[in-house]
């Protein structure tokens, strides 16, 4: 298990920006190579992530789904579970957000199986805080 | 062994010039060390008899780069992989050009090897590189020269989020058999027609 912390900015009242951060289909996008397939509720979606390494990628398809959500507190948590397309990994992933004026915080606790972590927990842990950072940077467009 | 005099005009059909990289972050597990072929080359490497000076100029087709080889990753490359890493090159790191290399300077050096030294234009940059030529006798010359992209202000390839790096060295080899050279009458200078 990977658990990482980040912090983001929106420059925007946490009223806006807790609106859009439970909009699946503007959220999954901020995750680089991140699509919806299928919204199948209000609160959750079929989706899919495609890693790119060098040449090669790696796509990992699954659900994301808003498992809690405390809309006074602005605080939520989503459950990403993904089998990789085409091979025997898994990513799985528990993400809390807390939402305040001008910006917020991320806790993303990770598990991930396969050859992508055949690579080691450290490069696992390495490649992760690269996504969520560049996930934190697109936030503040949403 | 020494190249006899004459001046050689060298292409694809004759041998290869190949481009060795490597790998290098967090992350280098996942990728591939590979090898490229340059398949749109032309050498003319010029010995005079006697008097005058040697020459060496080599123009290749940055379009031209084929992944031959890819080796380490966590999975073989396929030739789709292949065909993403051609376009990569085109599109990210080389662009569409020519890449000339000129001698300022050709000398004899041990075994019938050359130490050449010149001039390597890449998008328009020009940077010094010396290397040696040497020359078998079954009939082959061979030479290899170690370049680091961001002499040339390349930025080398990145991914995953910067942690999987195409190295900045890379390796440039050429290995071919020398063909007949072209008979002193018909000779055309390289100096003259490079520098033109």
């Amino acid at each position: 298990m990977v658990e990482l912390d980040h912090s983001f900015t929106t420059g925007r009242p946490a009223e806006d920006a807790w609106a859009a951060m439970l909009d699946l289909d503007r959220l999954i996008p901020c995750v680089q190579g991140g699509k919806v397939v299928e919204r199948t509720s209000p609160e959750a979606a079929k989706a899919e992530i495609r890693v790119k390494m060098g040449a090669m990628s790696m796509t990992f398809a699954g659900t994301v789904e808003v498992v809690e959500r405390d809309d006074a507190a602005r605080r939520a948590r989503l459950r990403v579970k993904a089998r990789e397309v085409g091979g025997q990994g898994h990513a799985n992933a528990d993400v809390a957000f807390h939402v305040s004026d001008g910006g917020g915080t991320i806790h993303t606790a990770a598990q991930i199986t396969g050859k992508a972590a055949s690579m080691g927990e450290g490069v696992v842990q390495t490649v992760l805080d690269g996504l969520i950072t560049d996930f934190t940077r697109r936030l503040q467009a949403v | 062994m020494a190249i006899d005099p004459g001046t050689y005009t060298l292409g694809p059909d004759d041998g290869t010039l190949t481009v060795r990289t490597g790998r290098t972050g967090a992350a280098s597990k996942a990728g591939h060390d590979l090898v490229i072929e340059v398949t749109s080359w032309r050498a003319t490497l010029e010995l005079p008899d006697g008097a005058g000076e040697a020459a060496l100029a080599l123009t290749a087709d940055s379009r031209s780069l084929r992944v031959r080889e890819g080796s380490g990753g966590m999975t073989a490359l396929g030739d789709d992989d292949k065909a993403n890493i051609e376009q990569t090159i085109e599109d990210e790191v080389l662009g569409a050009g020519a890449i000339v290399f000129r001698s300022r300077r050709v000398e004899p050096a041990p075994g019938g090897a050359l130490r050449i030294e010149g001039e390597l234009d890449l998008l328009g940059t020009s940077r010094p590189v010396a290397f040696e030529l040497g020359a078998g006798a079954d009939g082959r010359i061979a030479g290899r020269a170690r370049l680091r992209q961001t002499n040339w202000r390349i930025k080398p390839y990145s991914a995953l989020f910067g942690t999987l790096k195409v190295a900045d060295e890379v390796e440039v080899a050429v290995d071919a058999r020398l063909p007949a050279p072209t008979p002193h009458a018909e000779r055309r200078s390289p100096r003259r027609d490079h520098r033109g």
